[in-house]
């Protein structure tokens, strides 16, 4: 009788990106790959009308940028190395989002992974370690603190009911506050004067060969193809898929939707703290009271864009830290401020969301 | 309250409602008079609902006349309605459980765009509950209420607006059996006091003692019309809820006795929601029918048996071994297949093509290219005569005789040693009714303990070896055949000897 309202399946509170995830989880070929490219460009467009407003020729800024990133001298290894934490915690998004587990709490999970990871390497007796064990252990406890730091969120919501896009934002604060206690009191360097951990000499990546990219990048681009292939071909990647589009089925038939919750949560918070730890290891050389400057909340967008593929999230992230990288360049030759990005990065969002909302539209009406 | 008892409030005459593909009400005739309440009974999905909603302006008919209180209705709103006295108490309350009782009042009815000082809303409240003697706490937030306070502030928010026709939808669905008779009792005054009632109900005790007259809808038909309880039986009316027709070309049930294991499905003091201790044993190669009116505890005994919730007590065991909860994998291995009544909610992924559905529940550690993985279910699909343009359509293009032999594909692959079938032809057509119930059967006769829980009974009297009875959430029973219907109908009423199953 009129228990069909009743039965709908509830939408869960998460913004966007709520909307987003559904759409990208459901569409075809216009939303998977017309959508973003359209999306790009528009942004791309909106953003030279900015230049021009400024002054600036659009196109000259366009082209300063494509050539400090491909033809400057550090050009692409810089646009690696700013990448790499992006596509650490953008594949930790990825694969929660299909899941329609809308954890936002990614830069809490890569704060406590670079605590964790620092306080591992630079604590009294592992220091002195040789360098290998030392990088795989350091990283090992990063990833381990993440997803514990994830877990949490994972586990409230499994136990208690509570929102995961709000628990697991509000524990980046809290990780923002244990990065403060870190670095003032708990791994603090008794030889520095400012805030900061000791350096971590040893357990910094070593330089890919050839390049002035740390070995982060590497580490990656190699999780890249392993969450594709988790994905498509393991077991786990059918369950986070069945859990995005009917939880009941896969709880009635695979295994409990608890589960799968927990693991997503669990392998976002790992890559996340993973990430953490690599950019310590390999960009900053030692943890600060700075270190929170927001990938966890980047790579938001980079999983959105990327359309929670992790080949289109690897894209997605290259592509964002190579207008970051070319737009610095713009700023000192062409004097464009770079903040432009972040108005770029915010119409790429808007314009994907509208295209996801045309496309979904033109599926309906067919 | 002007109308002299008797009087017709409301007529609803010739109606009709689609709803895509379904009639939902073919032709109802409705008269609700002053002073009488009026019984609305009829199995799930016999239009009962739809016809209430109508009438509160929640619906439009697309055939039909409604007039209220002489008033030709020509625009079916909500808020018209409810101007011209109809109110209607849903089944799923629509209170703010934020908000107190004082406050859901003004919200559904305020003074004016301005809220008043709060004594004056306090005072409002205090007069209803005065006057209809419905008592509700004041200042506890709605959804702290206990559910009697909850239906009865709803019924006081119906009169509020001096509804002088109420409809009430199950109202005692959710009430424990006090609450229930005094919510009754209450009813009585209402209607005395010159108000038209109708309520819905599948409790037929309740019929007997709080109403005047009845209606009985099967199918979107009216089998009984508008007439004076006194003129029925329990049986009469359970007999009527069911119906007569014989759709019964289902394969026999002969030839299955000899190979009979004992005991291979066995339910024993299972008490989870409405269930009160449930013992059922089903042997290998018997289908028990479970018959009964939806709400009586099917939807428990469904999510008991296939292990899908933990019991308070009772355990359910399979060939000896109990089924634990929180493992479903462990069910297919055990050898349970289940076919749930809500096959698109529990028993598919609508937005994944159909060998993913295949492998739903016994998927791999790695699995094989999407290409491979579908091409292997090409034969399958075939075999089970799934009607699709092929393994990688979505389950949701899937017609729902097509969706439930998907089901069947999979859930009763491998000789399963057991089946808990839930309304598995709900909503199919005759030929794929047929083809499902014919796969069950063989399964039976292949060995599997099924247990059937239906809501036709003539499907059970033709295929079920034993059948049962769950009523208010007790077993009653068993029947053998040859059937008799009358003492099932009566059992299925609540009326009936209570026999533990062995």
């Amino acid at each position: 009788m009129s228990t069909v309202a009743a039965e709908q399946p509830s939408t869960p509170p998460g913004g966007f990106i709520a909307g987003v995830g559904r759409r990208a989880t459901s569409g075809g070929v216009v939303s998977q790959i017309v959508v973003p490219i359209a999306a790009v460009v528009a942004a791309l467009v909106v953003g030279g009308v900015l230049i021009a407003l400024d002054g600036t020729n659009a196109f000259s800024a366009y082209r300063e940028v494509l050539r400090a990133v491909f033809v400057g001298k550090r050009g692409l290894s810089d646009t690696a190395t700013a990448a790499t934490p992006l596509i650490l915690v953008g594949l930790g998004y990825s694969i929660a989002y299909r899941a329609r587990v809308f954890t936002i709490g990614g830069e809490g999970q890569y704060l406590i992974g670079a605590i964790a990871g620092t306080a591992w390497v630079t604590a009294g007796g592992i220091r002195t370690w040789p360098g290998f064990p030392l990088v795989v252990t350091g990283l090992i406890v990063a990833a381990l603190a993440g997803a514990a730091w994830s877990g949490v969120a994972g586990w409230l919501e499994t136990r208690f009911g509570a929102n995961i896009v709000i628990s697991s934002l509000m524990l980046v604060y809290v990780a923002g506050s244990v990065l403060q206690w870190a670095v003032r009191t708990g791994i603090r360097d008794p030889d520095s004067f400012v805030p900061n951990s000791r350096p971590l000499l040893a357990a910094e990546l070593p330089r890919l060969p050839g390049t002035s990219t740390h070995a982060g990048f590497a580490i990656a681009m190699f999780l890249v193809p392993i969450a594709a292939v988790f994905m498509a071909r393991h077991r786990g990647g059918f369950r986070v898929m069945a859990t995005g589009f009917n939880p009941n089925a896969l709880d009635a038939n695979e295994i409990s939707k608890k589960k799968i919750v927990l693991l997503v949560m669990v392998i976002a918070g790992a890559l996340a703290g993973l990430a953490g730890m690599v950019e310590t290891a390999g960009s900053t050389g030692r943890l600060g009271a700075a270190a929170s400057v927001g990938f966890g909340f980047e790579a938001i967008i980079v999983a959105m864009v990327g359309r929670l593929h992790p080949i289109g999230v690897a894209i997605a992230a290259l592509g964002l830290a190579g207008l970051t990288i070319g737009f610095e360049s713009t700023q000192r030759v062409l004097d464009v401020p770079s903040t432009l990005v972040g108005v770029i990065t915010a119409l790429i969002v808007v314009f994907v969301v509208i295209g996801d909302a045309l496309a979904n539209r033109g599926r309906e009406g067919r | 309250m002007v109308e002299a008892n008797g009087t017709s409030l409301v007529e609803m005459r010739g109606i009709h409602r689609h709803f895509g593909d379904t009639h939902a009400l073919r032709g109802v005739d409705l008269t609700l008079r002053a002073g009488e309440i009026h019984a609305l009974l009829g199995s799930n999905g016999a239009g009962k609902t739809t016809l209430v909603r109508i009438l509160a302006g929640l619906d439009r008919p697309d055939e039909g006349t409604v007039t209220v209180g002489g008033e030709l209705v020509e625009r079916f709103d909500p808020k018209r309605m409810r101007a011209m006295g109809v109110a209607l108490v849903q089944q799923h309350f629509t209170l703010v459980p934020t908000l107190t009782a004082s406050e859901n009042l003004v919200l559904a009815r305020p003074d004016g765009w301005r809220r008043g000082p709060g004594r004056n809303e306090s005072a409002r409240l205090a007069q209803l509950i005065e006057r209809t003697g419905l008592s509700v706490r004041e200042d506890v937030p709605a959804g702290r209420l206990s559910v009697g306070e909850q239906q009865r502030l709803e019924l006081l928010r119906a009169l509020d607006a001096d509804a002088r026709v109420l409809l009430l939808d199950e109202p005692t669905a959710v009430l424990t059996d006090q609450e229930a008779e005094s919510l009754l009792s209450v009813c009585r005054t209402l209607a005395a006091e010159g108000r038209a009632l109708a309520f819905i109900s599948h409790r037929l005790a309740e019929v007997f003692d709080g109403a005047d007259r009845v209606t009985v809808l099967a199918e979107g038909r009216e089998v009984v019309r508008d007439e004076p309880v006194a003129n029925h039986t329990r049986s009469s009316l359970a007999s009527a809820m069911i119906g007569h027709e014989s759709s019964g070309t289902f394969t026999d049930r002969g030839g299955r006795e000899g190979s009979r294991v004992s005991g291979r499905l066995v339910l024993s003091g299972i008490e989870v929601g409405r269930l009160k201790s449930i013992d059922l044993s089903v042997a290998g190669g018997e289908i028990v029918g479970v018959a009964g009116v939806d709400g009586n505890g099917q939807s428990d005994l469904e999510a008991a048996v296939s292990a899908r919730v933990a019991m308070k007590v009772g355990r359910v065991e399979l060939d000896g071994l109990a089924l634990i909860p929180g493992n479903p994998r462990s069910r297919r291995t055990r050898g349970l297949a289940y076919i749930p009544s809500d096959r698109y909610q529990f028993g598919l992924v609508g937005s994944m093509d159909l060998s993913d559905n295949l492998d739903l529940g016994r998927v791999p550690r790695w699995r094989r290219s999407r290409t491979k993985r579908r091409a292997g279910r090409v034969d399958e699909l075939a075999l089970w005569d799934v009607r699709t343009s092929g393994p990688g359509a979505r389950a949701s293009s899937l017609s729902g005789g097509n969706a439930q032999k998907l089901v069947l594909a999979r859930e009763l692959d491998g000789t399963p040693k057991a089946v808990l079938a839930c309304y598995p032809t709900r909503g199919l057509d005759p030929g794929a009714a047929d083809s499902v119930a014919a796969r069950l059967v063989r399964c039976a006769s292949e060995g599997a303990a099924v247990l059937w829980i239906g809501a036709e009974l003539d499907e059970l009297l033709a295929v079920a070896d034993r059948i049962v009875v769950l009523a208010g959430g007790r077993l009653l029973g068993p029947f053998f055949p040859p059937y008799d219907r009358a003492a099932i109908g009566l059992a299925m009423a609540g009326e009936s000897h209570e026999v533990t199953v062995p």
